[in-house]
């Protein structure tokens, strides 16, 4: 590999499917095995920045465990955006619900935007990024 | 966002949801990406891919059970037809999907 790509994780740390949070240069990035082929993300959500890793990841499609926007982690491209809020059948109680249209109301400004991919490698069991 | 890789998203999650009930996409490949646009459109607007055939009343219970791919909800009905009721969907042995025609429930007896 290069100069310019950094030694992230071990490879054998990442199972297919699976996705680590790595710090690299003061960088947070999220490592993805996507089938045996590694992929490397800025790790926090183009929609309200929740850690990546802790969502989830089915093919090369990232689902944030926040919103459930969704990504390719290939290209970084936002799939999708929020889905919206179930509150029940319940009625919230009044400063609640003004509460929660209150931040109804912000959220809808709120734009999903693409998350910035980087170039992995493996080598010598590692994986490596370039930064 | 864009249309074309959400349709790419949805092939991949609706693939995998439908072959284990024993329908697939259906071999029109206009239709399904007709449907699917469709879809992506409504997924946009309303945060969630409803049937793009059947109406949105504003009623969670009801609503929920025209989430694309709403083969569950109406397996009877469905199974039927060999195919869901958009035509998004066929049975796994359909090779010819224009011979299966749109049946309301009531005449499958389903509902």
């Amino acid at each position: 590999v290069s100069d310019d790509f950094v030694q992230a994780i071990r490879a054998a740390e990442v199972t297919p499917g699976g996705m680590r949070a790595v710090e690299l240069k003061g960088r947070e990035l999220v490592i993805c095995n996507c089938g045996g082929s590694f992929y490397a993300i800025d790790r926090r959500c183009g929609h309200m920045n929740a850690p990546l890793e802790m969502g989830t990841l089915d093919g090369s499609i990232l689902t944030c465990a926040m919103h459930c926007a969704q990504f390719d982690v290939t290209t970084g491209e936002a799939l999708s955006g929020p889905v919206p809020p179930y509150l029940g059948n319940e009625i919230p109680p009044p400063r609640t619900g003004a509460f929660l249209k209150n931040v109804g109301v912000l959220m809808q400004h709120i734009r999903t935007e693409s998350i910035a991919t980087h170039k992995a490698e493996v080598e010598s069991d590692w994986v490596w990024v370039a930064l | 966002m864009n249309t074309e890789s959400r349709k790419q998203a949805l092939r991949h999650f609706f693939g995998n949801v439908v072959e284990p009930m024993g329908f697939k996409f259906t071999p029109d490949a206009d239709l399904a990406e007709f449907l699917l646009e469709q879809e992506v459109k409504l997924e946009a607007k309303h945060g969630i891919p409803f049937c793009p055939c059947q109406p949105i009343r504003r009623d969670r219970s009801r609503d929920m059970r025209i989430v694309c791919p709403c083969i569950p909800f109406h397996r009877e009905h469905f199974d039927a037809m060999k195919r869901c009721w958009c035509g998004l969907f066929v049975h796994l042995d359909v090779t010819d999907p224009d011979s299966l025609p749109q049946v309301p429930a009531k005449e499958v007896g389903s509902e």
